[in-house]
């Protein structure tokens, strides 16, 4: 072997190494899920094969007969080795107990064969040197798999094999039996086609690799007559024909340059085969876990709107608390003047009164209402009292009722029933206590977006009912009557009741305003600032109840970020990744099949990708 | 012999096998719960149908078939038969897809074809190449061929070894409706597992073989073939009537010049490999099948097939078997489940007594006549008056007041939202825990669409119920048979404001139940007579035991005045009464809208044996085996020869048909026998 073909084969062994290193990190990373635990079991299987498989690469490959009674599987090996070391009959079946062949330099233990179940025979062939030989028995007479029944001899050899010789005749190329049988074995094994009998029969190999060729990659197929190859080698002719040259294959291809490379594709073949059977599985049952996932989906999305629509309901009836909030927010941008005094003063004392009810505001509207800071500040003094209680409290002023929580458990549960998720609801069918508590997490998420959108549809309209052209009005009205009482005040406390008459000399002092003129002055102040104020804030509300729709309509279009059952919608999540990963992983063997490890080469076939029966 | 007496009884069994046929399908029928395996393909089912339906009562005929594996000359051998390429050979395997039928002069103008080969569309041979097309539909090409006995059919039949498992399904038809099968066995293909198991059925069936080993090499293989066929016979139980051997002559084959040499068999124990050569002249197959004994490989075969309908291993008893144990079994398992299929129900809400008051003033004042009344309707408009006032500053400050029915009717839907999860627990807890039967049935009923319905559904009928006039029926009805002659009423209605909270009445409902183990005796002495084959049941017993409810009633007729006891007795007797009605409603929508008549069909297939269906087998069973008895022993005790009788006199044309024929040809043995003779002297 040279530097650089050696180094093609460590390039090689790595990739094969990243592929089942990726392999078992999804092994390991399972979602609970029925069809993912099915997948990972056949997975772990083949990976530890995979474990043995990389030390046996130095042993030489085991080449096995496969094919129906009578088909001449113990003449070919006769052939082969060039004497008579394996029983030929005509009777049906001849070959019962497996041989062994084994070049003398060879120790067979290397093989990790049971040696007991076979007759080994140590012969210096030329075509032994690189490789074991097993005659097998036949699939096809046995009616049953029992044990000791040549089939079940034969299922026990095929895993050890790297290349079977698959022989058929005239007579038995489509006998149904063999080719079952060759469906299972065939992947893991590099396969050579052989058709016998060449003596007797017509050639139908056409028809034969017709006949396999949508399950499997037939290079070429070899039409030998063993009876006159093995008489041939006897009289020290090198066999003639088809049979020369499978003889020459043998011994030339197999050596120890292609057995890694014949092992690595009978491995691809099985993780390919194997990756490719979960795929299946996982098709027939991923649109389950897409249906429960629909179904959450569904579910928050009626959550939000039960908890949007409700929220509209209770900020449309508190207008009291809207206004509140509106007047703080104009008088805040306005900044000190008269009217604005008057409007502070005004939502001051309303505060102030309002302040009982804030301890009393039960319903989450008006917590939303009342503000990010205040109502933080509420809920910590809430939820130092008891948190259940309030949480219950909520819940059952706001949306999320008992009966919904249970309705929509029932839902799920049967999804994940039909999904075979593996995600226990709750111990105890009873206990709704975590899905209010989950209920209540929502809620408070979804108040803190809602208190969010509320801050900003006031700024909106603090900002549209506060221009300055409205501001300047009621400023001038409320200044005016501001103005009026000044100069009657001022009129007489400087001019009729003082200076007028010294000026005039008429010396008639006229009495200063008494509690007389201020008490009704004072009350028309109030009624004037009452009026002006109840005109404002008349005006602020108009265009309510058209924000709040359209407040509503932008809520409905967030998205609530969990449901209530985080944990399943974190497994559905688990599940699609999985799906995908298995995707990626099925893929990428089978490129890695088809171009690194080609194993339609030469003279040897093998499983199709693709099968096309199914 | 009388054979009059025969004829009847052949008639008999005739009308026997076809009332057997008819009953057999209408227990598949009912026995639809219990997943039995599917009577088409079963071979009992397949021989009766195949075979004595369509040929049992029809004189007779004898169908013969070449059959074997693939690519071992299944219709050169026919070919040679029929004295022209009738059917296409091909060296590629599997090439025969259809089987092709030689019929004699006249046959189908005396008989329907299509009766014979229920299975096949029929249509008429035109080209040897046909039968090697491929299709999905199982066709049958017959042809008139001349050289015929005017009673043979013979057939070449597609292979019952390739991967072409369609061709398998033909092969057994014509298997199962033939008298003789022409068996085409070589080297290769005679211990093949496919081979044996199809010559098995065929032995059991019980007709005459001819073994050809065809593509022999002559004379090596003249040592083994006895081996073969000692192999062959005891792998399938088959006594071949002749053995013929073709040598692996390819262009013979093709000139329709294979030569059929016959072999002794069983072989003589003189028999060597030097005593071939007396025997070298080949046989006309053909004339060799035109010398068989009609009569009696007729009845033969219509016996062994008979016989193995009726064989306790694998025909109709064994059916039956296993029809009965699987009811067994599901008996078993329902018995298992029912057990635990008591659904309690606890807090089922208490409908408020405020409501209950209500209803019963209500009542009373339809029944008050005279000045009682008015002074009773002007106390109440005066106290309306009064309160106002009052009612409305307090819906002004808390709102509306929720009528407490509307209450109920909310509590109640927790309640049902409660109970069908439960159920749903149950059910898939029965799923896990049944069997096989059960657990599709259960799954159905579990999957998620159907959870979602039916909450939508139970919503829907919930909210559109009127608890207003349910409560008020309930009232009249129950306040009805209180008041008959009742001298306590006005004690009871005058105490009424005294009632205080009623027990919370316990419910459970029994889903499952066969009318034993604990769930059924829970249910036995509630339910009378035939409902308690109804499996869905309410079982509604107060907290505290139905002795409570007992002693209430007790304490309602006999303790007069006793004042609030007797109140406090009535009322729970209001509350259970309406409870279980409410409890009724429930499962009989979810009896109506989830488990449909499952738990009926349930108990239905687990008292299967029980069923008429199964008696009508049983008996048809019986009959027709007693029946074959008595021609057994009559045919056997009087003489072989003579069981013949059995199908004469059903045309008397075709007997004096083969008669003649049968005049003509002496038995093939005896033939072969002269044959030697004259070869020694």
């Amino acid at each position: 072997m040279t530097a650089h073909e050696q180094l093609e084969h460590i390039a090689l062994l790595a990739e094969v190494d990243d592929l089942t290193g990726r392999l078992t990190r999804w092994v390991d990373d399972c979602p609970a899920w029925q069809t993912a635990h099915r997948a990972r079991a056949l997975m772990k299987r083949l990976l530890e094969r995979v474990h043995t498989l990389r030390f046996r690469l130095e042993t030489p490959l085991v080449v096995a007969t496969f094919g129906g009674t009578g088909t001449g599987k113990s003449s070919l090996v006769n052939a082969l080795v060039g004497r008579e070391v394996t029983t030929v009959g005509r009777e049906r079946p001849t070959t019962t107990t497996p041989v062994l062949l084994v070049h003398p330099d060879i120790e067979p233990e290397v093989l990790e064969l049971d040696l007991t179940a076979f007759d080994v025979k140590r012969i210096d062939a030329p075509v032994l040197r690189d490789i074991v030989v097993i005659d097998c028995p036949d699939p096809d007479t046995s009616e049953t798999s029992a044990t000791g029944s040549n089939l079940a001899i034969l299922r026990e050899i095929v895993p050890h094999c790297d290349v079977l010789l698959y022989t058929s005749t005239q007579q038995k190329y489509k006998n149904a039996r063999v080719i079952d049988e060759l469906i299972d074995v065939a992947s893991g094994c590099r396969l050579v086609f052989v058709q016998t009998h060449a003596e007797l029969d017509s050639d139908i190999r056409d028809d034969w690799k017709n006949f396999l060729s949508s399950n499997y990659e037939v290079p070429e197929m070899f039409f030998v007559d063993s009876v006159k190859a093995l008489q041939e080698q006897r009289s020290d002719h090198r066999p003639s024909g088809d049979f020369g040259r499978l003889l020459d294959l043998l011994s030339s291809q197999l050596g120890a340059a292609r057995r890694v490379e014949i092992r690595r594709a009978n491995l691809l073949d099985l993780l390919q085969e194997a990756l490719a059977h979960c795929r299946a599985d996982y098709d027939a049952n991923e649109p389950k876990v897409q249906e429960l996932i629909e179904t959450l989906e569904q579910q928050r999305i009626r959550l939000k709107e039960s908890l949007t629509g409700q929220l509209c309901d209770e900020l449309l009836v508190n207008r009291t608390l809207w206004e509140r909030r509106l007047l703080s927010s104009v008088t805040d941008m306005w900044g000190f003047s008269p009217f604005s005094a008057v409007l502070r003063l005004y939502n001051g004392l309303g505060a102030f009164i309002a302040s009982f009810t804030f301890f009393r505001a039960r319903t989450s509207a008006q917590m939303a209402l009342i503000g990010a800071v205040q109502g933080a500040r509420w809920v910590k003094s809430r939820s130092k009292e008891n948190e259940a209680e309030s949480t219950l409290e909520r819940l059952s002023t706001f949306g999320i009722t008992d009966q919904q929580l249970q309705e929509s458990r029932l839902v799920i549960s049967g999804h994940i029933h039909s999904a075979g998720i593996d995600y226990a609801m709750s111990d105890d069918r009873r206990d709704l206590s975590q899905l209010r508590r989950r209920a209540a997490a929502l809620e408070g998420e979804f108040l803190g977006d809602a208190g969010r959108a509320v801050d900003e549809v006031i700024e909106e309209l603090a900002a549209a009912s506060g221009g300055w052209l409205t501001r300047v009005c009621y400023e001038c009205l409320f200044l005016a009557y501001l103005v009026f009482l000044l100069g009657r005040i001022g009129h007489n406390f400087f001019w009729s009741s003082f200076l007028g008459p010294i000026v005039n000399g008429s010396g008639s002092h006229e009495p200063l305003l008494e509690i007389n003129f201020y008490l009704p002055a004072l009350i028309f102040l109030v009624i004037w600032s009452a009026f002006l104020v109840t005109l404002f804030t008349w005006g602020l509300r108009r265009g309510l109840t058209s924000r709040i729709q359209k407040f509503a309509q932008s809520m409905a279009e967030t998205r609530l970020q969990h449901g209530l059952f985080p944990n399943l919608e974190e497994t559905c999540r688990h599940v699609v990744r999985d799906n995908h990963q298995l995707t990626t992983l099925l893929d990428q063997t089978t490129s890695f099949r088809r171009y690194i490890a080609d194993p339609s080469v030469g003279f040897l076939g093998g499983r199709r990708e693709e099968r096309t029966d199914d | 012999m009388n054979s009059g007496s025969e004829s009847i009884r052949f008639h008999d069994i005739a009308a026997a096998t076809r009332r057997l046929y008819d009953v057999v399908q209408a227990l598949q029928l009912k026995a639809e719960f219990l997943r039995p395996a599917a009577l088409d393909g079963q071979e009992w089912y397949e021989l009766l149908r195949q075979k004595l339906v369509p040929q049992l009562g029809e004189d007779p005929w004898l169908v013969a078939a070449v059959v074997g594996g693939t690519n071992i000359g299944k219709s050169v051998t026919f070919n040679h038969l029929a004295g022209t390429c009738a059917s296409a050979t091909s060296p590629l395997a599997s090439g025969t897809k259809h089987p092709v039928c030689l019929v004699p002069m006249g046959f189908s103008d005396r008989h329907d074809l299509q009766a014979v080969f229920p299975d096949f569309a029929l249509h008429e041979w035109t080209a040897a190449g046909a039968a090697l097309e491929e299709s999905d539909e199982h066709k049958l090409y017959w042809q008139t061929s001349p050289n015929l006995p005017s009673t043979l059919l013979v057939l070449d039949t597609p292979d019952i070894d390739s991967d072409a498992r369609v061709n398998w399904v033909r092969a057994d038809a014509v298997r199962r409706c033939a008298d003789v099968l022409i068996a085409v066995l070589t080297q290769q293909k005679y211990n093949d597992a496919a081979v044996k198991e199809f010559f098995r059925k065929a032995g059991a069936e019980e007709k005459a073989v001819l073994v050809v080993f065809n593509q022999c090499l002559l004379p090596e293989d003249e040592q083994y073939w006895p081996v073969w066929l000692n192999t062959f016979c005891s792998e399938t139980g088959i006594k071949p009537d002749a053995v013929y051997l073709a040598p692996a002559d390819r262009r013979a084959a093709e000139a329709l010049e294979l030569p059929f040499y016959e072999r002794p068999w069983p072989v003589p124990s003189d028999w060597g490999a030097d005593s071939v050569g007396v025997d070298l002249s080949p046989r006309n197959l053909n004339q060799d099948l035109s010398r068989l004994k009609f009569r009696e490989i007729r009845i033969r075969t219509l016996r062994g097939s008979l016989k193995q309908v009726l064989d306790d291993r694998d025909g109709v008893p064994q059916h039956l078997k296993q029809l009965n144990l699987a009811s067994e079994e599901l008996a078993t398992a329902s018995k298992r489940l029912s057990s635990d299929a008591v659904l309690k129900i606890r807090d089922w809400p208490s409908p408020p007594n405020a409501s209950f008051v209500e209803e019963i003033r209500i009542w009373w004042k339809t029944r008050q006549q005279g000045w009682a009344k008015k002074i009773n309707s002007f106390y109440d408009t005066l106290g309306t008056g009064i309160t106002w006032p009052f009612k409305m500053a307090r819906n002004a400050i808390q709102g509306e007041a929720v009528p407490p029915i509307e209450k109920y009717r909310e509590a109640e839907w927790s309640a049902i939202l409660t109970t069908v999860e439960e159920l749903f627990d149950k059910l898939q807890w029965m799923a896990e825990s049944g069997n096989r039967m059960i657990k599709p049935q259960v799954e159905a009923v579990l999957q998620a669409s159907t959870r979602t319905q039916l909450i939508k559904t139970l919503k829907r009928h919930h909210t559109s119920i009127d608890f207003d006039a349910e409560l008020k029926n309930m009232i009249s009805v129950e306040m009805a048979s209180f008041s008959e002659d009742s001298p306590q009423l006005f004690e009871f209605y005058r105490q009424l404001h005294n009632v205080s909270a009623a027990v919370r009445p316990m419910t459970s409902v029994v889903l499952f139940s066969l009318g034993m183990g604990p769930a059924g005796e829970a249910v036995a002495p509630l339910v009378a007579g035939a409902a308690a084959n109804a499996v869905v049941h309410v079982v509604a017993d107060v907290a505290g035991g139905t002795t409570a409810a007992v002693a209430g009633e007790a304490a309602l007729s006999t303790v007069a005045g006793q004042g609030s006891g007797m109140l406090q007795a009535w009322f729970h007797r209001l509350h259970t009464v309406f409870t279980q009605r409410r409890v009724d409603w429930l499962t009989n929508l979810i009896r109506e809208e989830l488990l449909g008549n499952l738990p009926e069909q349930m108990q239905a297939a687990a008292n299967l044996p029980s069923s008429s269906e199964y008696q009508d087998v049983t008996n048809a069973v019986n009959q027709l085996s007693e029946l074959l008895e008595q021609v057994t022993e009559t045919s056997e005790s009087v003489h072989g020869a003579n069981a013949d009788l059995m199908i004469s006199d059903v045309n008397s044309d075709s007997v004096t048909d083969r008669i003649s024929l049968e005049d003509n040809a002496e038995p093939l043995r005896s033939q072969r026998n002269a044959t030697q003779e004259s070869t020694e002297s």
